[in-house]
């Protein structure tokens, strides 16, 4: 199980999603990937699409506009 | 790099980010507990998918739900509440210690409140993703009701929710047009309803229906029904849709541990106390009557209050009532039974007798019967006799105060 971590800092939609989809495709069942974004729209979009592919997601805010979208790889 | 689940205690966890769980956690935060909120989507609960809330008082300008909901995540936050945005995987509520596990973290817990609501059920029509909510499929005639004066709309469902809404649209529609899925003349309703149904004006039938299809350019204009003998295609055109097929709480984690109706809802008391100690449930997700922002934030408000009450009274019960100095006796009483009172009298005697030697407690009941039930004593007037925190007698119902003193005096010699 490795921790990815994925810097999508002023990156704007679909930037952050597109690359988090990327990723995930390389990793392995049971990795991380940590994806910190400050555009709230991927707070949203990033979360729906990794449920809707069935894996756990959580959402932190790591200070006022920054979050980090954590996603453990299911299947 | 190997990740270890981060085990993390609180007073006070809120699963669920609509108006009742904020409620819960501003009252929660603000009594100085430790609270963290735990929404698996977007914070504001069903509220959300309102455009415009009417009826929530203090806000006359007709605010989206969404709204007044970012202003109560204001609050709570104001409050020093900590909001956790993920899925509740599962949750041990029966120890006095509760677990709530989300994938990252294991939450410990004096108290958890369980405000997750529900989801209306849908007919799973074509299309119907397309118009749910603000653009043509509603669920609510008491939210909706009014925006639609003058039109003409179709109700789906024949039970006593839909056949009541679908009398109260009749106030403001000029046409309900109801689908039915049973032969003609019967309804899942009760019978009242149903009579009334079939007098009024307003309202149409259409029988032996289901929804096959929505249709509609962005907005939706027309429920397609198909006729459930024939198969053929029923178009009928609308200004709006009202589903009223019942509705799911979102229970499914909690089964096998907190009581509920048959149906998932969980049965709470005007405390919204579950069957679990220090476990609360409030808004959607609980056995009620009336399913509003305002009745979820009463709810919320009253769960926070009780959390807080429960926590105090657990802090008394051990560091008090079982505390290991002194030999206690702690007398539990009503304070509207006159012989109780008159015991108290004979407590303050065994008091100055044993002159400090003892730890004396007074509970009465009628204000709590918190400490009572933790001690499992259920009749009045009754003493506890304590040694090192644990319950060495219980004298219940004739209370006798010279056989007290003895047995105190014989637990006093053996504690020298």
């Amino acid at each position: 199980m490795k921790e990815v971590i994925l810097d999508c800092f002023g990156e704007a939609c679909p930037v952050p999603l597109v690359k988090a989809q990327n990723k995930m495709k390389e990793m392995a069942v049971g990795d991380v990937l940590i994806v910190q974004i400050d555009h709230s729209c991927a707070m949203k979009n990033l979360p729906d699409w990794a449920r809707g592919e069935g894996h756990n997601v959580e959402v932190e805010e790591t200070s006022e506009g920054e979050w980090e979208v954590i996603i453990e790889k299911t299947k | 790099m190997s990740r270890e689940k981060k085990v993390e205690q609180y007073d006070v966890v809120v699963i669920g980010g609509g108006a009742a769980g904020m409620t819960a956690a501003i009252y929660a935060g603000r009594a100085r507990l430790k609270t963290i909120l735990i929404e698996k989507a977007l914070v504001g609960g069903l509220a959300t998918y309102t455009n415009e809330v009417e009826n929530y008082p203090g806000f006359p300008n007709s605010p989206k739900g969404e709204d007044i909901t970012n202003l109560m995540k204001e609050q709570a936050k104001k409050m020093g509440v900590e909001f956790k945005l993920t899925d509740v995987k599962s949750v041990d509520l029966c120890g006095e210690e509760k677990v709530v596990e989300t994938f990252r973290t294991t939450y410990l817990a004096k108290t958890v409140i369980l405000a997750t609501g529900g989801r209306p059920r849908v007919t799973k029509a074509e299309n119907e993703e397309n118009y749910l909510f603000d653009k043509g499929i509603s669920f609510c005639a008491t939210c909706d009701a009014a925006a639609n004066t003058d039109k003409t709309v179709v109700v789906i469902g024949s039970g006593d929710a839909a056949i009541e809404e679908g009398m109260f649209l009749t106030r403001f529609a000029k046409q309900v047009i109801v689908s039915v899925l049973h032969n003609e003349g019967k309804m899942d309703c009760n019978e009242i309803a149903r009579e009334a149904a079939m007098r009024n004006p307003k309202m149409s039938f259409v029988w032996n229906t289901t929804v096959k299809r929505f249709e509609g350019e962005g907005h939706l204009d027309t429920v397609v029904l198909r006729d459930l003998r024939t198969d053929e295609e029923i178009p009928v055109k609308c200004d709006n849709c009202f589903e009223f097929i019942g509705y799911l709480p979102n229970t499914e984690i909690f089964r096998d541990q907190v009581k509920m109706t048959r149906s998932g809802y969980i049965i709470t008391n005007e405390k919204m106390e579950t069957n679990i100690e220090g476990v609360f449930a409030c808004g959607d997700v609980r056995d009620k009557w009336l399913k509003q922002i305002a009745t979820a934030v009463g709810d919320g408000a009253i769960a926070g209050y009780a959390a807080e009450k429960y926590i105090a009274e657990s802090e008394t019960f051990h560091n008090v009532i079982l505390q290991k100095d002194k030999p206690g006796l702690t007398f539990i009483y009503n304070a509207v039974d006159a012989e109780s009172r008159e015991f108290l009298i004979e407590i303050e005697k065994i008091e100055n007798h044993f002159a400090g030697r003892i730890a004396v407690n007074r509970v009465d009941i009628y204000k709590s019967s918190g400490v009572a039930d933790r001690l499992n004593v259920s009749e009045f007037p009754a003493v506890i006799l304590t040694v090192e925190g644990k319950v060495r007698e219980r004298i219940i119902g004739q209370l006798d105060a010279v056989e007290i003193i003895r047995q105190l005096d014989s637990i006093c010699l053996e504690c020298r």
